[in-house]
């Protein structure tokens, strides 16, 4: 029977013994069941090597896969194994085509993906091909989400928990699917786009709860972080990133313009999960309006903060500013990589990495959320001349003061409308997740490598109107922007590599023992030596890539599965900055490859 | 000689206008004679930057002029759609602005690094007249978006309008009904 060829990738006697598992599993079990994800499997979703159970790997964020048929000395004979298209490329809103960013997720031969309207789409990628079972359309309100989406029509994913798949959509929702029918089973409103919440990333599963991030910091949304119980759907506790006033941290709004209650703080990037502390870590993005921080004087906590928060309640443990009173839209919304490594002076560090849209590469101590080291990731920063080796915080912060200038000279405030900055407002980094390699001890970076001009526009509260923008001034893109693969040592904190890319990239890193896999919006798929990062392998697939690569494996096969279709705030409003990019046509693909 | 100041052009709009006028798609039971420059404002994604209500507005995209509060006249709307602005995000629709055709008197040398981006469908001078005459009926000194324009712009099958009812102006921290508050 046909799924016998796949056994002759294993040796000898393990060939000998998968053949009569396969054969038994087929005559038992002729019409497979749908497994059902415990938080067991999840937490122990390492010991799945062929899975990839979690949006970001596992709970600690690492994107890195221990699987190693596909290494360094054989993937320069890497090739397509099998393509589908997909769908969600047509416009809505201000959004003249949606793209794809999603992660996928693969059970025991089963793949779930989305395209950048929400909807979820099971493929069986069993006998080296790809079977489309079900798409579940969530029939995403395009004109009410698509006007509040700042920057795409996109959806990074879905998760699995018990016999079902939880996904998010544009227009706010939480939706659960029933995995074998592809039928909705239920869903809630978790997002309210008449406020200019929209959400675009996965959900993160822990114990029986979904939790949600919301974008919208720049439509004058107030962020939050909400879990749903799964079994009830009720929803059990949110966390507003900026505090109400008289709550901790409310006294670092000072102004007398509400402007807390519209002060951003968004959280659309998936965070991570610390079980031995039950702490869920999340990233917050950038106060609003976002280039006039004279309208909201103060640290304005907790945006462009790492959150550390208790999974039951919601409660935040600590907290960890990189950027107070942010002029420039440098959100810290990225994923926050756990790891535990051994510091300098012996001592064991539980650390939480995220690579910050400013342009810094933070370590922090994840108990205390106390500072360890950070350090520049990009070629070029002016914002700033560094970190405070103590606490981390950019060395012209004065606590004294309410308005922060940092560079003066190169900061954009009311006094200096035209600023240019480095890197741009879109980072340094954006929600594309870096990876970590725990052998190695390597961690490495998507680099946007970029410079980009701001004008502001002072704000009056006049101007505040649901659904519309709310961001004093805006940027454009007169210096062209490149990209790199950055790798830093944990153990050291120190920059271990960086090669340098024509374009930024867009797309995020997997690892795995010897390789990085990444891509580029030009459409190319690259395979680099995790060590040296030299380029082993590279498929241009004619699309923008824009989307995280994945590595799982089907009967003890490996492949590499990757989305393609460029989308999001790249091409409509930074394309300047890259002209070459502005003939890539948008698409909807999955593309497999294997040995 | 630019776009505008030929009289052939202007002639070639005229014979255009009245030999398609029927063919252009407008149902017999309109009444809205700017129907077909609505769809414009919509396939060209002028919605993009202007938003539905063409109070454009800043934001990532730089920006974009209100259409409501724009003193330009009808001349100037059409010569801005078919040439853009340059050294602004303002795209021209035009094919072949600035080559076989020159705008604001210049060519694609003469504007150099400011030219305008190529808007993301070639629109026809019918088109351009009849989009210039939806945004001076619809929207070119009209005051704040109200909910019977956005009806009229979406229909009813869409949330999008939910915001503009009367009554249900939600203060910027509330919580919408199915979740308990902190």
């Amino acid at each position: 029977m046909k799924m016998t060829n796949k056994v002759s990738y294993l040796p000898g006697r393990a060939a000998l013994l998968a053949t009569a598992a396969v054969i038994t599993a087929f005559t038992l079990f002729p019409a497979r069941a749908a497994d059902t994800v415990t938080q067991e499997r999840l937490l122990n979703s390492e010991k799945e090597t062929g899975n990839w159970l979690h949006h970001h790997k596992n709970y600690s964020a690492t994107r890195f896969s221990s699987l190693q048929e596909i290494n360094k000395d054989n993937v320069k004979n890497l090739k397509v194994a099998w393509t589908m298209h997909l769908g969600g490329v047509e416009g809505g809103g201000i959004w003249s085509h949606g793209g794809l960013e999603g992660t996928p997720i693969v059970e025991n031969g089963m793949m779930y993906v989305t395209d950048g309207w929400g909807s979820v789409y099971k493929i069986d990628a069993r006998g080296g091909k790809g079977t489309l079972l079900w798409k579940m359309d969530p029939k995403t309100d395009h004109d009410w989400a698509g006007a509040v989406a700042c920057c795409g029509v996109d959806n990074r994913g879905v998760a699995l928990w018990g016999d079902l798949v939880i996904s998010h959509t544009l227009d706010g929702r939480l939706i659960a699917t029933n995995k074998e029918t592809g039928q909705v089973a239920w869903q809630r409103q978790v997002a309210d786009p008449d406020k200019g919440e929209v959400i675009t990333g996965a959900p993160l599963i822990v114990k029986n709860m979904a939790i949600t991030g919301v974008a919208g910091a720049e439509y004058g949304i107030r962020g939050w972080i909400a879990a749903t119980d799964l079994t009830s759907q009720k929803e059990v506790w949110r966390t507003f990133t900026i505090p109400g006033k008289g709550e901790p941290g409310g006294e670092t709004w000072k102004d007398d313009n509400k402007a807390a209650a519209s002060g951003g703080g968004s959280t659309w990037v998936t965070g991570s999960y610390d079980p031995a502390t039950d702490t869920i870590i999340w990233g917050v993005g950038n106060p609003g309006p976002d280039w006039d921080n004279q309208y909201r004087p103060g640290d304005n906590l907790y945006t462009d903060s790492s959150l550390a928060l208790d999974s039951s309640t919601g409660k935040i443990k600590w907290h960890y500013q990189h950027t107070p009173n942010d002029p420039f839209d440098y959100d810290s919304v990225s994923e926050n990589v756990l790891a535990d490594v051994t510091g300098p002076n012996g001592v064991p560090l539980k650390l939480a990495l995220e690579a910050d849209r400013n342009g810094f590469a933070y370590a922090i101590d994840r108990s205390t959320g106390k500072f360890i080291w950070g350090l520049p990731f990009v070629k070029k920063v002016t914002w700033t001349k560094g970190l405070d080796p103590e606490s981390g915080k950019p060395v012209e912060y004065d606590p004294k003061k309410t308005v922060q200038r940092y560079n003066a000279a190169v900061s954009p405030h009311r006094e200096n409308k035209v600023a240019d900055i480095c890197p741009g407002n879109m980072g340094g980094k954006n929600w594309p997740p870096t990876a970590y390699n725990p052998d190695l001890k390597l961690w490495y970076i998507p680099v946007i490598e970029s410079c980009n001009r701001i004008t502001v526009e002072e704000s009056v509260p006049e101007k505040l109107k649901p659904r519309e923008f709310w961001t004093g001034g805006g940027p454009s893109q007169p210096f062209k922007i490149t990209g790199s693969v950055t790798a830093i040592d944990v153990t050291s904190g120190k920059i271990a590599g960086k090669l340098e890319t024509p374009f930024p990239n867009l797309g995020g890193i997997l690892a795995t023992p010897d390789l990085v896999f990444t891509g580029q919006p030009s459409g190319e798929v690259t395979a680099l030596d995790g060590k040296s990062l030299q380029k082993l392998w590279e498929f241009n697939t004619g699309g923008g890539v824009n989307a995280p690569p994945i590595t799982f494996s089907v009967d003890g096969k490996q492949y590499v599965a990757i989305l393609v279709g460029l989308g999001g705030a790249w091409d409509k409003w930074f394309i300047d900055s890259t002209p070459e990019l502005k003939n890539i046509q948008p698409g909807s693909m999955l593309y497999v490859f294997s040995l | 000689m630019t776009i505008l100041q030929t009289r052939a052009f202007a002639a070639a709009i005229a014979l255009t206008l009245m030999s398609t006028s029927f063919a252009f798609g407008q149902s017999a039971a309109s009444s809205d004679p700017t129907e077909g420059g609505k769809a414009v404002f919509k396939r060209a994604n002028c919605v993009g930057c202007h938003k539905w209500h063409g109070n454009g507005g800043g934001g990532y995209g730089g920006d974009a002029l209100s259409l409501r509060k724009t003193e330009l006249t009808r001349d100037q709307i059409i010569e801005t759609v078919a040439c853009g602005r340059p050294s602004t995000g303002m795209p021209f629709f035009v094919r072949g602005a600035y080559e076989s055709s020159k705008c604001f008197g210049m060519t694609r040398a003469d504007v150099g690094p400011g030219m305008p981006p190529e808007g993301g469908t070639f629109l026809r001078p019918n088109d351009i007249e009849a989009v210039a005459d939806y945004v001076l009926a619809h929207v070119k000194g009209k005051g704040e978006p109200n909910h019977d324009e956005c009806v009229n712009f979406f229909g009813n099958a869409s949330r999008v309008c939910d915001v503009y009812k009367a009554g249900t102006q939600l203060p910027a921290n509330s919580i919408s009904s199915g979740s308990p508050s902190k």
